[in-house]
């Protein structure tokens, strides 16, 4: 009988090999060597991981695809949303005024500067994040300091300025530790 | 348990006697709550209409699994970033022609797969280095040596993967790391489940060649 081919071994990995073809295997030392040299393989590359990223990053991935996303030139809902005659209406109207201008006024070149006008738009939370994450990325205590900043007493931001590099790698442990479980 | 209590509870063993420890939920947080009950398609239905805050609650569903992918292929979490982010910006863009054939996550795959094969070159990766302090693993059990051992061993296997043809890696990646099935293995990378099978196989054969004996 035939050894097994390599989709039958991709099978033979997820312990789903044809009944037929599991008899060759379990008589084939040729096959059960080779499928064995693949499951170490998988097993070494399985076990390594994705480091796990700060928890605050996630927040600061949703705030850089909102950001992103508002820069986007044209807005990606369909076509369709115009077809609706709340949409319609008015531009219908304003199209037909502006034939009956263009039949009415006399012919001028005239030059019309389009003004843009923003409207302050309010940053969300997260974007305020994200910009105070990029803020103080870099930042180091003593610069900090030196800049004029002060912690008020009795706060969480100070209790994390007095931990040691230890510490501190201890809370951020535990803080992922039980915001996965939260999660999960 | 809330967010805020796990929180606190996370600071307890750390804070002095004394210290008063506030935790406090921005007013405006959590926004996309909103459709915790909602699923893929409500969700998708929802944004298309306009509702950015569904298109929020699509990141905030699967930001996890899509920066995974993306990390798998960049080998450092800088450009895992920069791809998941492309990657939730071409969903944005192409939500409308999102018609739920798939599920949403086999989309979300595909568009992520698609950026990182197209962004990320065949080169080397820009493994992560590695700073004290940059993972939460807890590795006061394990010894320094053992340590720098496995994330040795870790980079080896990276480099190996990223040397793999396109398909492969991408096979590789979905089937070993996301345990995915052939069958929506092949739906996102638009083959058939034998050409999936066969790239898996010949995947792990082509890695244990490049590991050598070192597993």
């Amino acid at each position: 009988m035939t050894h097994l081919t390599d989709h039958e071994l991709a099978d033979a990995l997820d312990r789903a090999l044809d009944p037929s073809r599991q008899a060759h295997l379990d008589k084939c030392e040729s096959c059960r060597r080779q499928l064995a040299e693949l499951e170490a393989t998988l097993n070494t590359v399985s076990s390594v991981e994705v480091p796990e990223p700060s928890p605050l990053y996630w927040q600061q991935l949703a705030a850089r695809v909102r950001t992103a996303i508002d820069a986007e030139p044209t807005v990606a809902a369909s076509w369709r949303e115009w077809l609706r005659w709340p949409v319609l209406a008015p531009v219908a109207a304003l199209v037909l005024t502006v034939m009956a201008l263009g039949v009415a006024l006399p012919r001028e070149r005239t030059v019309v500067s389009e003004v843009a006008v923003a409207e302050p738009v309010e940053p969300s939370v997260d974007d305020r994040f994200a910009i105070v994450a990029d803020l103080v990325g870099d930042l180091d205590w003593e610069t900090a300091v030196s800049a004029g900043l002060t912690v008020a007493p009795g706060t969480a931001d100070q209790a994390i300025l007095e931990l040691s590099a230890i510490e501190q790698q201890e809370l951020r442990r535990l803080l992922h530790t039980e915001l996965t479980r939260v999660k999960s | 348990m809330t967010h805020e209590s796990a929180v606190r509870n996370a600071w307890a063993p750390v804070a002095s006697p004394g210290w008063t420890v506030t935790v406090a939920r921005p007013t405006d947080a959590g926004q996309s709550a909103v459709f915790d009950g909602h699923d893929d398609s409500a969700l998708v239905a929802a944004a298309v209409a306009g509702q950015r805050d569904a298109f929020d609650a699509i990141v905030e569903r699967h930001r996890r699994t899509v920066y995974q992918v993306c990390y798998r292929f960049a080998n450092n979490h800088e450009d895992a970033s920069d791809l998941s982010q492309e990657a939730f910006v071409r969903a944005w863009r192409g939500l409308h022609s999102f018609k739920g054939q798939s599920a949403l996550s086999t989309w979300l795959y595909r568009i992520a797969v698609n950026v990182c094969l197209n962004r990320v070159s065949a080169k080397l990766p820009a493994v992560d280095s590695i700073e004290p302090g940059d993972q939460f693993e807890d590795t006061r059990t394990e010894g320094a040596q053992a340590t720098l051992l496995r994330e040795e061993r870790a980079a080896a296997v990276r480099r190996a993967i990223a040397a793999l043809p396109k398909k492969q890696r991408a096979t590789l990646i979905l089937r070993a790391y996301h345990e995915l099935p052939h069958q929506q293995i092949a739906d996102i990378l638009g083959s058939s489940v034998g050409a999936t099978k066969a790239n898996f196989f010949h995947a792990l054969a082509n890695l244990k060649k490049l590991l050598g004996n070192k597993p």
